[in-house]
């Protein structure tokens, strides 16, 4: 099952990482595991290519069936291997419908944080503006700060684990990696640091980040 | 059922239109439909932030439950009422990877559509620049040309993820609703043009139709040179 499997993936990309955690706990370790460099550009390979045309990570194959976009990669392995593993999706309606909100406001919160950490790699030089780098970091401080309200439990959707979890924990991850500060947001930082050592997140650590210190650029956020 | 769930929405806003066609294809009609103005800011009314803090459309609620994020309350009404109305995520695992993959490249696909015709609503005067439009366009343009290879790979009649709607056909279809009502040329890409004849038509797709446009059969040209 997991031998028929390749994953192509870089090291410290949240959402290569969230597959990665979703396979953990599914129970499909042994899968090939393709590592990636994207400084040399190697998202753009023909290797990748022939997988996922748009050169983008993760791309994924199960036998000679392809499934790229990491949600799109998450929820296929929770549907088709259901009953191996974590139960990913709750039954419980309220729960299953929190889950869900949470999951996608997850594409909220790596937007604003792309948008702010990467402002200039992906804005040229000749088009940035002082006052769109000071609104995207605003954004992104009033959405962290949103999420740091949003924990009322140990879980995202509540008392359990779920695919909330798996999508947005690698970019909770992200932001104390970029130096946010434990103290102000004690709360999301608590479930940082109770989910580090959750077996399928331990054995996904990003390699890249394990030998390096962080970054501070989130520092005063 | 339905008549526990309310639906905020605004006329002619992809993702509000996505729920209004997946609570169609679910059999719930009879929903408390709130057609709610983004001119007047209404998304930011207490109505709203009282089921989304974020001030922003859709919000939906069923019951006490609120599922706001227009892919969320999808999910959420095909997982709750799965074994009503239209199936919307296929049994096959084939069919299900590709509707997963067509599904979230729909993300991709919208926010490209985003960058160009609500430029000048998201950036402001002063940040505004050509050389970004332009190149925003370009990136649509690339974009608009995959989707119409995907559609050309699959065949005349097909639906996104194969021969039945699916859930991809649900997000995606309004997006490419947008792009021919702001003039995209089906001679230009006749298999979208193909797919957007073949959905117009659809009574959950008829019966979401955004009030405006009806009201303005005519829509725009600016993406007619794309």
């Amino acid at each position: 099952m997991a031998k028929d499997m390749t994953l192509y993936w870089g090291s410290g990309s949240p959402p290569c990482w969230r597959v990665m955690i979703a396979l953990e706990e599914k129970n499909l370790q042994g899968y090939n595991s393709k590592l990636l460099s994207f400084e040399k550009g190697e998202h753009k390979s023909k290797e990748v290519m022939d997988v996922n045309c748009r050169g983008q990570l993760p791309a994924f194959k199960d036998g000679k069936i392809i499934v790229n976009e990491s949600y799109g990669i998450c929820l296929y392995l929770e549907d088709r291997y259901k009953s191996k593993g974590t139960k990913l999706i709750p039954d419980n309606p309220d729960e299953m419908a929190l889950m869900h909100q949470r999951m996608f406001e997850g594409l909220t919160l790596f937007q604003k944080m792309a948008q702010s950490l990467f402002y200039t790699r992906f804005v040229p030089e000749n088009e940035r503006h002082a006052s769109a780098e000071e609104r995207n970091r605003g954004e992104l401080r009033e959405e962290v700060q949103r999420w740091e309200n949003y924990m009322k439990c140990d879980y995202l959707a509540g008392k359990h684990f779920t695919m909330a979890d798996v999508i947005v924990f690698p970019v909770i991850a992200f932001l104390f990696r970029f130096g946010l500060c434990e103290e102000k947001y004690a709360k999301l930082a608590a479930y940082y640091k109770n989910l580090k050592d959750r077996p399928s997140i331990k054995s996904t650590w990003p390699p890249s980040w394990k030998d390096s210190p962080g970054m501070d650029t989130l520092k005063s956020l | 059922m339905a008549q526990d769930m309310t639906l905020l929405w605004g006329s002619g806003s992809p993702p509000c239109w996505r729920v209004m066609i997946a609570l169609e294809e679910k059999n719930l009609q009879g929903y408390n439909s709130k057609l709610l103005s983004f001119e007047k800011g209404e998304q930011k009314s207490k109505e709203v932030l009282d089921i989304n803090p974020r001030g922003q459309l859709p919000s939906f609620k069923h019951g006490n439950v609120v599922v706001n994020e227009s892919y969320a309350a999808c999910f959420y009404l095909e997982s709750r009422f799965k074994s009503q109305g239209t199936k919307l995520i296929p049994d096959d695992p084939t069919e299900q990877a590709l509707m997963y993959q067509r599904t979230f490249e729909g993300l991709t696909f919208y926010e490209k559509l985003a960058s160009v015709l609500f430029y000048e609503y998201y950036v402001p005067e002063e940040e505004q620049h050509d050389s970004a439009l332009k190149r925003n366009k370009e990136n649509l343009s690339t974009e608009i040309k995959l989707w119409e290879g995907y559609l050309a790979k699959l065949g005349s009649g097909s639906h996104l993820a194969g021969p039945a709607l699916t859930l991809a056909d649900v997000v995606v279809f309004p997006t490419v609703a947008f792009l021919f009502r702001f003039g995209l040329s089906a001679e230009r890409y006749p298999k979208l043009g193909e797919y957007y004849a073949l959905l117009k038509d659809r009574p959950s797709v008829k019966a979401s139709w955004p009030p405006h446009w009806l009201e303005n059969p005519k829509g725009q040209d600016t993406l007619k040179d794309l």
